[in-house]
């Protein structure tokens, strides 16, 4: 006899948060709070990371912030976003009306922007926890972006990690570097309670008619499926080189999709999976991944999610 | 958003039928069916929907013109946005008519729907044009392929403002881009006023072309210039419509302060949600109290704005 469907345990814990399954949506993808509402439960998610927030109010790029590329696409949205205070003001009380854990990303252009943001959004009890967006170029570095220089990572993390009393506080890993596990290495012994990789690779595209880059910003992130085997890859690399000996669940994602795009990430060593750039297309999409995980372990016999965990042979 | 809107979702649709119009032009029919019938039957004229054609096919090697060759390769993973050019509501079905132009991978796909063929759509999107029911004249200005919404606007006023004057203004470069004129091209050439799609309401319509290949030679706006220097309409009682490219959309801004007529345009921005997720679709506007400027979505605060509101750049 096989497990039944709905005696499926997808819950997971990440660090501190329990989490009823382990999709979650991934920064800039989904608003703010409660953008998806028209399309699916927001509750029937494991879990919400809000767009990237700010200290003060940023206007973003110019257009094109976005172009298309075979199977993927490459955004410069240059982390437009209502800044710190109007979001604790506007958008953080709707999050009341969910049982759904928030997670905030917060990004800055030097570190003393994202102590004073994360110190402000310690003080939500309706916040679960942050993400650190470390992708962001550091204008007192002349533009080097944090995330690629273990120092900055160090110093980064140990100065949130200070201020964030008791929320749960998740790295987010940039791909663009020449060994992810050094910078997965460090944020763990600064303490970090879970990483998150991967956020997206630069990237560019050329309009040979006018022989100009298409975005205004010149490069953009290259995120969707077009990604997906590098993301499972480095995944599944800090599962084994960091995640793994330190006991420190990984959020994997990258070109997430269908419900088998979650479960490979899962088998490569995420304890949670986001889906970002997929929900574009299909809003309701993250609904329908979390019934197919179900039907995945059902059909390989496993009672619990958890044991898929770096399952891989 | 307004809320007179309907509130979106995420649909499917039958195709009833996918037509050829000219040259480049294509005209296709859905029917809405069940929840959607209420939905889309409540949508405003200037309002889009954004269709998945992902799972479509490309065409036959020997049906893709020469030009989108090598952009018909690619593979699309998001939707598009197309503004309705009428809903049709009847006591037993709701159907909307689309008219777009092959331009790209995407339109490419949209060619080969077939009749009776399922289609995913996300909408009604947008703001939608707000109608002067009160005004004597509106002004219509179409170029290239800037019709479709506008002949959504004008059944619309002809049916709810009986006693309202409603004149059209159509540009093109040349004959053949004229846009979803299904008209014989040596009628056209013939004619400075046609009936076009504009045609099923009664309106007559001024046609102009760049290269005078049909109606009165020059540019769109241009004529509209002549019009208005000859009518002088009362600039309280009159209000001005314009969908098209950038360029024209800034002419008839630029005519609307010379003239002292109200203007609300119909924006396109490249987007990757149409659904306010990923602020892709940025529009520089104006705040009036200090001058600063901000930035609006255009899927979700437009696409129609007033054109004094909108910094041109
Ligand atoms: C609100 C809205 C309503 C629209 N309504 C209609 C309609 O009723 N009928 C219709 O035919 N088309 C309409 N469009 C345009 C339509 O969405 C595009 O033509 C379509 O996305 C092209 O897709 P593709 O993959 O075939 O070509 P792509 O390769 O994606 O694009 C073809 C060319 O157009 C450029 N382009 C694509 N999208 C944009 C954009 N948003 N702004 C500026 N340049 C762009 C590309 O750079 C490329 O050169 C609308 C767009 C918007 C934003
Ligand atoms: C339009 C867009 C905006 C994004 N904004 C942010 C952001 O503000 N902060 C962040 O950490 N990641 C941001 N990301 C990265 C995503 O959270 C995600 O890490 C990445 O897109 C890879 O996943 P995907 O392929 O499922 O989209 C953004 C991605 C996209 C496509
Ligand atoms: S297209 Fe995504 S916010 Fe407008």
């Amino acid at each position: 006899m096989g497990i039944e469907h709905k005696r499926i345990d997808l819950s997971i814990n990440l660090g501190k948060a329990s989490l009823k399954n382990p999709l979650m949506t991934a920064s800039g993808t989904c608003g703010y709070v409660d953008e998806l509402d028209d399309f699916l439960d927001i509750n029937q998610l494991g879990g919400y990371i809000t767009k990237s927030i700010t200290i003060k109010p940023r206007l973003g790029n110019d257009v094109p912030r976005i172009v298309e590329t075979d199977s993927g696409m490459l955004n410069a949205i240059g982390l437009a976003n209502i800044g710190v205070e109007k979001f604790i003001k506007e958008k953080v009380p709707l999050m009341e009306r969910y049982k759904t854990p928030f997670f905030v990303n917060i990004a800055g252009q030097i570190i003393d922007d994202y102590v004073a943001v994360a110190d402000k959004l310690s003080q939500c009890i309706q916040i679960a926890g942050m993400e650190l967006n470390i992708s962001c170029p550091n204008v007192k570095q002349g533009g080097i972006t944090f995330g690629t220089d273990p120092a900055l990572v160090k110093q980064i993390t140990c100065e949130v990690k200070k201020v964030i009393r008791d929320k749960m506080l998740i790295v987010k890993l940039t791909p663009n570097v020449t060994n992810i596990s050094t910078i997965a290495k460090v944020a763990v012994d600064c303490g970090a309670d879970a990483l998150s990789l991967v956020n997206t690779f630069t990237a560019m595209v050329i309009d040979i008619e006018t022989r100009k880059p298409v975005l205004s910003n010149r490069t953009g992130g290259l995120s969707g499926p077009a990604i997906k085997p590098i993301a499972i890859y480095l995944v599944n690399k800090v599962y084994n080189e960091v995640a793994k000996p330190a006991g420190i669940p990984l959020i994997g994602g990258g070109g997430v999709r269908t419900a088998s795009d979650a479960i490979e990430f899962i088998i490569a060593g995420a304890t949670a999976v986001t889906i970002g750039t997929a929900t574009f297309a299909n809003p309701d999409g993250a609904v329908k991944i979390i019934e197919g995980m179900k039907g995945y372990c059902t059909r390989h016999k496993f009672s619990s999610i958890t044991s898929l965990t770096g399952a891989l042979k | 958003m307004e809320s007179h809107l309907p509130k979106k979702g995420i649909f499917t649709a039958s195709v009833l039928q996918n037509r050829k119009l000219g040259d480049k032009f294509y005209r296709i029919t859905i029917e809405l069916e069940n929840k959607a019938k209420n939905v889309f039957s409540a949508a405003v004229p200037g309002q889009f929907v954004e269709i998945d054609v992902s799972r479509l096919a490309l065409p036959p090697e020997n049906h893709v013109p020469a030009q989108y060759a090598d952009a018909s390769q690619r593979n699309v993973i998001l939707r598009r946005p197309f503004s309705f050019a009428d809903i049709m509501v009847s006591d037993t079905s709701v159907v909307a008519e689309i008219l777009y132009c092959v331009l790209g991978p995407a339109t490419l796909r949209m060619k080969t729907l077939k009749t009776g063929d399922i289609v995913s759509l996300i909408g009604p999107l947008g703001n939608g044009f707000s109608i002067a029911e009160k005004k004597k004249t509106s002004i219509l200005i179409a170029g290239g392929m800037g019709a479709p919404p506008l002949v959504h606007l004008s059944g619309l006023m002809k049916s709810q403002c009986k006693d309202m004057e409603i004149v059209v203004f159509v540009g093109a470069k040349s004959v053949s881009d004229l846009a979803f004129f299904d008209l014989k091209v040596d009628k056209l050439i013939k004619t400075k006023v046609s009936l076009g799609e504009f045609d099923k309401h009664k309106i007559k319509t001024h046609i102009s072309t760049d290269d005078g290949s049909a109606g009165s030679k020059g540019f769109v706006t241009d004529v509209l210039k002549d019009w208005l220097l000859k009518n002088k309409p009362d600039a309280k009682e009159t209000i001005m419509y314009a969908c098209g490219p950038e360029a024209m959309l800034l002419a008839s801004a630029a005519l609307s302060s010379e003239f002292k007529i109200p203007c609300q345009v119909s924006l396109e921005r490249r987007m990757a949600c149409g659904t306010g997720l990923c602020q892709s679709c940025a529009v520089k506007c104006l705040n009036k109290d200090d001058g600063s400027t901000f930035y609006k979505l255009c899927c979700k605060d437009g696409p129609i704005f007033w054109s004094d509101e909108v910094v041109w750049e």
